[in-house]
């Protein structure tokens, strides 16, 4: 039984590639056939005429294959245009060369074969004929629209095979990511050879700035383009970046969003309650004390300290609660007396647990012990102008004046 | 008031696909849920009468915590391990972003959350309320003007301020200048809620009875070289027409060769009259090598709605530096420093010595010696007041191709503190999965173990060991742009038409 499968496998393969080598017409054994056909044309009518089909009709065929003479072939010409970015036209590449138009042989056989040892043409026989002495992929930048269509006009090419695309030996230079590589390039007015393989989309990947450089504006538009992967994050962002990225997205916030979206900043800045270890790492709520102290970076930026971190610490009983009491810093025997160095150095920190009734118990001329809580830099008279309410907490309607 | 807010935006969505027909749409559902644990305190009392004397002399409870007496009280106070507390926030985010309503450059966004605490209520902050608006504006966006209506965030020198109101931004793309300006309601700071809501009052204290009045302008120069900006924001207490805050920002940007940079930046507080938070850094970016040199101030802001300002925080002068190097093809390595010393806030006591410096440093390699196979270590270590740390981690990740992934972690923290006797050492390890079953689908998985050691001498060191669970689905709908833009970034993929459009 698993031999008859396999037989059966193997039957159907065979079977199809027959009917695949038969619609395209790859298959045809020319060799066999060079008697009867003494010039291309006789078959090939469309490469020496306008509007005429490259393939024969099948009715040709039946003359010799109708089951009598010949055994049946069902062959059909290809219903869809090759796949392909080649600009190449056999009837207005013939006139536009002239009396130097080259014979079939020229592309279609190896030099020195037979007439009819034919396949298909090797790029190689293009650049000989067009003295460019390079290999393929090798050849000058300026050479590839001479024989290739732009991507864009390239409508039968899937992203398969865009991302087939070979490289250019050049685009492996480490220099040639660089402004001074290809930038260089696309400046010097070759953009319909990055054409060939590129369009806008691609160079999206990375120069998706607001001002995008004026080469990639020539480029046409596919979405196909992005099927060759670019480089990814520029090497700026490298790094702790995310640590340090707001300085200078503050001085150029247009360049941050010509890659980014208002809702990726939100991820962070406003950030999901049920979101896993992200910009901080898994186990960071252990560490937390010691980053958010001397802040490693403004907590408050994203974190409201209400809404955040005095909710999570009044859940963990952090919070102080009724009379205050000094147990919970039990490490500094004397700390109630002497939290004033704490305190300034982090007054965020003591907020997260402390409400200002706690303070004003000490620090209010209303009632408390009267301890004065302005230290270096206070301007009374500016905050007084600014919001006297703020004064009036502690001083009630009695603000001093300095 | 936020309820209502998103109920609004999401009829106006209604209503826009029915009646304005947008011809295209991009939406984006996030859903995350998350089971989490943790185990704070208790504060307790015991009569003076009834402790014991500690293993360290001191007076202790029968079974063993140590007790703060007060001179005079009858009673000690102390802190025993509280309950076990159970979290598992859900939050489902929307984003949605609709175009092409007759008007070319008119679009729409809207970003929402619905977020609940299926364990103990309200555990894990983040979920209350139930519903947050985190932005919901009509924009018009053209060559030379911006402009927006609704609820918005701007981001700037002085920070994240969201707001319910409109905004213009105006450009010379030629000259590279740029002019801005917005005014409206304000939002709290560091979350998308009005400072009214009760949800920012957990402590029962001080809470403005109204919504603040917040105006900004800002003013931008950017060219190949260079990019400069300042910013002027100030928020008033419509109630009385006194200021909440004002401040100025200025930031810059210069990059005089290829790959070298300085950025730097400082904000003034016109209302305390003082400088705030500023920073200078020179750094160096190519394709190898990324390092930074720099120096940073920080002092915290507080709104004059609060009484904190008065209290005079001093900031902090810091030096750091940080370098990446591609050291082999396959390995990079990485290591970052920062010293830091607390101005002289003028508190000094002969009873208590505070730390007023610290230090922060990390090493850490990524290495990629396989198709597929990430691995990433570290070290970090900062010592300073209040608290410090030292710890390892480690990952290891696969992903054979682009559309899923598997990553094991492992962790290990220690965490002296400087004013509780609560040393803890923690161990993580779990495991995390990735994977894009369908083109527009992406789900991810968690899972956690956590180790969590209280070393303190007496009975209250306690350890929370505990598994967090982490679910997530990404879903993505749309129409009217290209499907095949997935490796194009987030600015341009939201563009009507795609890239096409820019």
């Amino acid at each position: 039984m698993r031999h008859a499968t396999a037989v059966l496998v193997l039957a159907l393969s065979l079977a199809a590639s027959r009917l695949s080598a038969q619609g395209g017409g790859a298959g045809f054994d020319h060799e066999k056939h060079r008697a009867l056909f003494p010039t291309c044309a006789s078959c090939h009518v469309g490469a020496v005429a306008g509007g005429v089909s490259l393939w024969p009709e099948p009715v040709s065929c039946a003359a010799c294959h109708d089951g009598t003479i010949e055994k049946v072939v069902t062959w059909s010409p290809p219903r869809v245009p090759r796949r392909s970015n080649l600009r190449f036209d056999h009837v207005r590449h013939a006139t536009s060369a002239g009396t130097k138009a080259p014979a079939c042989v020229a592309c279609h056989a190896e030099a020195g074969a037979p007439r009819m040892a034919v396949r298909p043409a090797a790029p190689e026989r293009c650049l000989d004929c067009h003295a460019i002495r390079t290999a393929h992929l090798a050849a000058p930048d300026s050479a590839c629209a001479q024989c290739h269509v732009a991507l864009a006009q390239a409508t039968h090419l899937t992203r398969q095979d865009i991302a087939g695309f070979r490289a250019p030996p050049s685009h492996a230079d480490p220099r040639f990511a660089g402004a001074d590589g290809h930038g260089a390039v696309a400046r010097q007015a070759v953009a319909a050879s990055c054409a060939t393989c590129h369009a806008r989309e691609f160079c999206y990947q990375c120069h998706a700035g607001a001002t995008p450089p004026r080469a990639i504006a020539a480029l046409a538009s596919d979405p196909r383009s992005t099927a060759i992967a670019a480089r990814g994050a520029p090497a700026s962002h490298g790094g702790n970046f995310a640590d340090r990225h707001g300085t200078a997205a503050a001085a150029a916030g247009a360049r941050c969003s010509g890659c980014h979206v208002r809702t990726e900043c939100l991820d962070c800045h406003r950030p999901v309650a049920a979101a896993g270890p992200g910009y901080h790492p898994a186990g960071f709520l252990s560490r937390h004390p010691a980053a958010a102290y001397a802040r490693e970076t403004s907590c408050s930026d994203c974190h409201s300290v209400g809404g955040f971190c005095a909710a999570c610490h009044a859940q963990a009983g952090l919070v102080a609660t009724g009379v205050l009491r000094s147990g919970y810093h039990d490490a500094k025997r004397f700390f109630l007396v002497g939290h004033g160095q704490a305190a300034r150095q982090s007054l965020e920190s003591c907020v997260a647990c402390h409400a200002e009734r706690d303070c004003l118990t000490c620090h209010s001329a209303l009632g408390g012990r009267r301890f004065n809580p302005h230290g270096p830099g206070f301007d009374a008279n500016r905050m007084r102008r600014k919001n006297p309410e703020t004064c009036t907490a502690c001083h009630g309607t009695a603000i001093p004046v300095r | 008031m936020t309820t209502r807010a998103v109920l609004l935006a999401l009829l106006l969505g209604a209503g826009s696909n029915g009646q304005l027909k947008a011809q295209g749409y991009r939406l984006r559902l996030d859903t995350r849920a998350q089971a989490v644990g943790f185990r704070g305190v208790q504060i307790d009392s015991i009569a003076v009468g009834d402790t014991v004397s500690g293993p360290g002399g001191g007076p202790a409870t029968p079974d063993g915590f140590a007790v703060s007496c007060s001179g005079g009280a009858p009673f000690c106070t102390y802190f025993r391990p509280g309950p076990a507390r159970r979290g598992a926030p859900l939050v489902t985010t929307a984003d949605l972003t609709m175009w092409g309503f007759g008007v070319r450059g008119v679009s729409a966004h809207a970003t929402a959350r619905a977020g609940v605490d299926l364990g103990n209520a309200d555990v894990w902050p983040g979920t209350d309320p139930a519903l947050q608006l985190l932005a919901g504006y009509v924009e018009y966006a053209a060559e030379r003007v911006t402009a927006r209506a609704g609820r918005q965030t701007t981001f700037s020198r002085l920070g994240a301020t969201g707001f319910d109101g409109a905004s213009i931004t105006l450009r010379d793309g030629r000259r590279g200048i740029e002019a801005s300006g917005y005014a409206g309601w304000g939002l709290a700071r560091g979350v998308a809620l009005p400072i009214t809501s009760p949800a920012l009052n957990p402590l029962d204290d001080f809470q403005p009875r109204q919504r603040q009045l917040v105006a900004g302008l800002g003013a931008a120069w950017s060219a190949a070289v260079a990019d400069l900006r300042a910013d002027y924001m100030r928020e008033v207490d419509p109630r009385s027409n006194y200021f909440v805050s004002e401040r100025i920002g200025l930031s810059a940007a210069v990059r005089p060769a290829p790959g070298w940079s300085v950025a730097g930046g400082a904000d003034y507080d016109m209302a305390a009259g003082w400088w705030g938070s500023a920073e200078i850094a020179v750094g160096y970016a190519r394709r190898a090598v990324s390092a930074s040199l720099g120096a940073r101030r920080y002092r915290p802001h507080f709104d004059l709605w609060t009484i904190w300002g008065a209290f005079s925080p001093v900031p902090y002068h810091a030096t750091q530096a940080q370098v990446a190097v591609q050291a082999l093809p396959q390995v990079q390595l990485r290591a970052r420093g920062e010293w830091y010393r607390f101005e002289n806030s003028e508190t000094a006591t002969p009873l208590v010595d505070v730390v007023g410096s610290g230090w922060r440093g990390e090493i850490g390699f990524t290495a990629r010696p396989a198709a597929g196979w990430t691995f990433d270590g570290g070290y970090e270590r900062e010592y300073g007041p209040g608290a410090s740390s030292a710890g390892a981690s480690a990952t290891a990740t696969y992903s054979p191709v682009a559309t899923w992934r598997v990553m094991v972690h492992a962790a290990t923290l220690d965490r002296p503190l400087e004013f509780r006797y609560a040393e803890s050492v923690l161990q993580v390890y779990g495991i995390e999965a990735e994977a894009d079953p369908r083109p527009r689908l992406r789900v991810a998985f968690g899972a956690t173990r956590y180790v969590d050691d209280h070393r303190r001498p007496d009975a209250a060191g306690f350890d929370w060991g505990q598994w967090r669970l982490t679910l997530r689905a990404i879903l993505t709908f749309g129409r009217g742009g290209g499907d095949e833009l997935g490796g194009l970034p987030p600015a341009v993929r939201r563009m009507p038409g795609g890239g096409a459009a820019r």
